[in-house]
């Protein structure tokens, strides 16, 4: 079901960016890069979110199958986070001509995600499978929270006046014109469905694994 | 508060009777503080203080996380939390107590490491505002010790601990040090544009809050099992 | 069931598991208010993981465990003033002395430092209450354990094996704390001939017929 939807969405999509949107007044063809990297870093902090809302939920109901959850999100947004600085980079070359700019919040915000995701796997690799990884995998997703606005507000405010993100939205709505909201829009769904889709197919992976697990177990107590 | 107090005169004994902390972190800061100097090579001119304010707050990071890597040693290493947990006491007090033994430890390395500092790459007038650049370390140092603390209690369970806790340190550090450099600068050559040094301050100490919240919140979960 | 006084421990198919393996299946016991119980079993039976999901350091997996009516782990908080715990460690800091290990744990369940005189003496300890933990010999520090659990004077003693280490005179002093202990105590030991109370036999995590 959301996979049809995800590929019919992305297909549209994908559609829509090369073939109907306008090209960029400044930044010509290239700039359709947006369309990719807008959606997928958008992606990545909801699939943070999620991830942190089920950390939070099984310190509360300890029920194993949210740490799965807590845990996919993360796992997936560790892809979605690579693309994002894939694309944003590639995007930084077309429009600044430069592979990577320090003076940038959001990008270097990215890193630090980056650097925390990483940290995160490095923890849930070094303790055994079980409650208590489940708990230290939701603590520390719990204290990304805590890390992520802070990491834009600091770095943002260290560098306030070298601020070269291009703007797309600000307090008067979409700073663009109608063809390429509904693009933009477009792909966004795309995104976020894809998202979910691959989302749903690793938990039902992971579940499989479990539960073959569980098998293998009996079976060999019972030889 | 009152099992607080017990653990951190606790901590502050075992330190003593010990002393296995402060020395090697002031040892470390020394050690530290030379090598910037000299890998920097004597380059203290202008873009030069900015690289050695940068290369302070890196010590300062790498210095407490000596001190985090032996929080809650003995209570591992003689399998005391057993003891320590089957209290009756509120469980953000064994957190509370050993932030503060900590922040206690970074401020007496702290003390000797800012006149060295000083004295490696200021020297020839410059200085930066003393109360500033102490309300800084001060607000960093609360910061790293209760986030400290808590991921401490983390990786305490982990077999590779010293490799961990680092690598789930610097992610955080990383605000931290960004907007400690920019504070500290701006004391010693302040810049024209719009920086605050108030406002840099005001953001450590946000991180303070939410970080003390955080850990308070969650050391409980931590030390269960 | 249908004893008048409601049991103190109260363990209904109690599971507790480490990663995949349980060591703790389904354990199911009752301890009154005045009783001593002493678990036996073979090494690996679960005697002491029992004693820790009690002690409130484990959180057990499944079933229902209750300690003067308060659940584990949900009410681990009411339960904990009224536990002493005895592990295999001695849970006493090295490097602090026999007084000053025993002022800390009694500021822990906020009895004042004047309690650990009479728990001292009781464990034959006054003379060498200035020496550092580190410096006793194992019987020595064993003795402090057991004036740590005591101390706070609690309605149920956990203890693990309590005669580790301890010599002639160690294991009377043990025998007449738990004559004079007026609550309950469940003891762990390979030597159940040395106690006085009921034996409940542990093999795999069960309670063996």
């Amino acid at each position: 079901m959301a996979a049809t939807a995800a590929a019919a969405l992305m297909a549209l999509a994908l559609a829509l960016i090369f073939f109907y949107v306008p090209n960029d007044a400044d930044q010509g063809y290239s700039q359709r890069i947006f369309y990719f990297h807008v959606p997928i870093a958008i992606t990545t902090y909801c699939l943070f979110g999620w991830g942190a809302v089920n950390a939070a939920r099984y310190l509360w109901k300890r029920d194993p199958s949210l740490d799965l959850k807590s845990y996919v999100p993360m796992h997936l947004g560790v892809i979605f986070g690579s693309l994002t600085l894939v694309t944003g980079s590639i995007w930084a070359n077309i429009s600044w001509g430069t592979w990577w700019f320090w003076g940038d919040t959001q990008l270097t915000t990215f890193l630090i995600i980056f650097l925390f995701n990483c940290a995160y796997f490095m923890l849930r690799f070094s303790v055994e499978a079980g409650e208590r990884r489940a708990t230290y995998s939701a603590v520390y997703a719990l204290l990304g929270v805590g890390l992520i606005p802070l990491s834009v507000l600091g770095v943002r405010f260290a560098q306030s006046n070298e601020l070269i993100h291009p703007i797309t939205f600000n307090s008067n709505g979409a700073n663009m014109d109608g063809s390429m909201f509904l693009t933009f829009l477009v792909a966004l769904s795309a995104m976020l469905t894809l998202a979910v889709t691959m989302y749903l197919v690793e938990l039902r992976g992971k579940r499989i694994d479990d539960r073959l697990r569980t098998i293998r177990r009996l079976a060999e107590g019972r030889a | 508060m009152r099992a607080y107090r017990a653990l951190l005169r606790k901590d502050m004994l075992l330190e003593l009777r010990g002393r296995e902390l402060v020395p090697a972190m002031l040892a470390f800061v020394l050690g530290a503080l030379l090598l910037v100097r000299f890998g920097l090579g004597g380059e203290t001119q202008a873009g030069g203080t900015r690289a050695a304010t940068g290369l302070l707050w890196v010590v300062v990071v790498f210095t407490s996380l000596l001190a985090l890597v032996r929080s809650f040693a003995q209570e591992r290493e003689h399998g005391i939390w057993d003891g320590i947990l089957s209290a009756p006491i509120d469980r953000a007090a064994i957190w509370a107590a050993r932030s503060t033994a900590t922040i206690a430890f970074l401020v007496i390395t702290q003390a000797v490491a800012l006149p060295l500092f000083w004295l490696f790459f200021l020297q020839d007038g410059r200085s930066p505002s003393l109360w500033v650049l102490a309300c800084a370390l001060l607000l960093a140092d609360l910061g790293v010790a209760m986030l400290g603390s808590l991921l401490a209690g983390l990786a305490s369970q982990v077999q590779a601990r010293e490799v961990l806790l680092p690598v789930l340190f610097l992610p955080f550090a990383v605000p931290l040090v960004t907007v400690a450099v920019r504070v500290t600068v701006n004391t010693i050559s302040p810049q024209t544009s719009g920086f605050s040094t108030f406002e840099g301050l005001g953001f450590l100490a946000l991180y303070d809050t939410i970080f003390g919240l955080l850990g308070w919140a969650l050391f409980e979960y931590v030390v269960e099992d | 069931m249908s004893s008048p006084e409601p049991a103190l421990v109260v363990c209904r198919g109690l599971v507790r598991r480490f990663g995949e393996r349980a060591a703790l299946d389904g354990v199911s016991l009752e301890l009154a208010a005045g009783e001593t119980l002493l678990l036996t079993g073979g090494n690996g039976a679960g005697k002491t993981t029992l004693l820790r999901v009690l002690a409130t350091v484990l959180r057990p997996h499944a079933g229902a465990v209750s300690v003067a009516g308060h659940e584990l782990p949900r009410q681990a908080r009411a339960v904990r003033p009224l536990i002493g715990y005895v592990g295999h460690e001695p849970l006493v800091y090295p490097s602090l002395t026999a007084l000053e290990n025993l002022e800390l744990y009694a500021s822990l369940h906020g009895r004042s430092a004047e309690s650990c005189r009479p728990a001292l003496a009781m464990v034959g300890l006054e003379r060498r209450r200035n020496d550092r933990a580190a410096d006793l010999s194992r019987g020595m520090r064993q003795r402090l354990a057991l004036a740590r659990a005591w101390l706070h004077q609690p309605a149920l003693l956990l203890l693990d094996e309590p005669t580790a280490g301890l010599d002639g005179e160690g294991r009377e002093l043990l025998n007449g704390m738990l004559d004079e202990h007026r609550g309950a105590a469940l003891v762990a030991t390979h030597e159940p001939d040395r106690f006085a109370g009921r034996e409940l036999r542990l093999r795999d995590g069960r309670v063996a017929a």
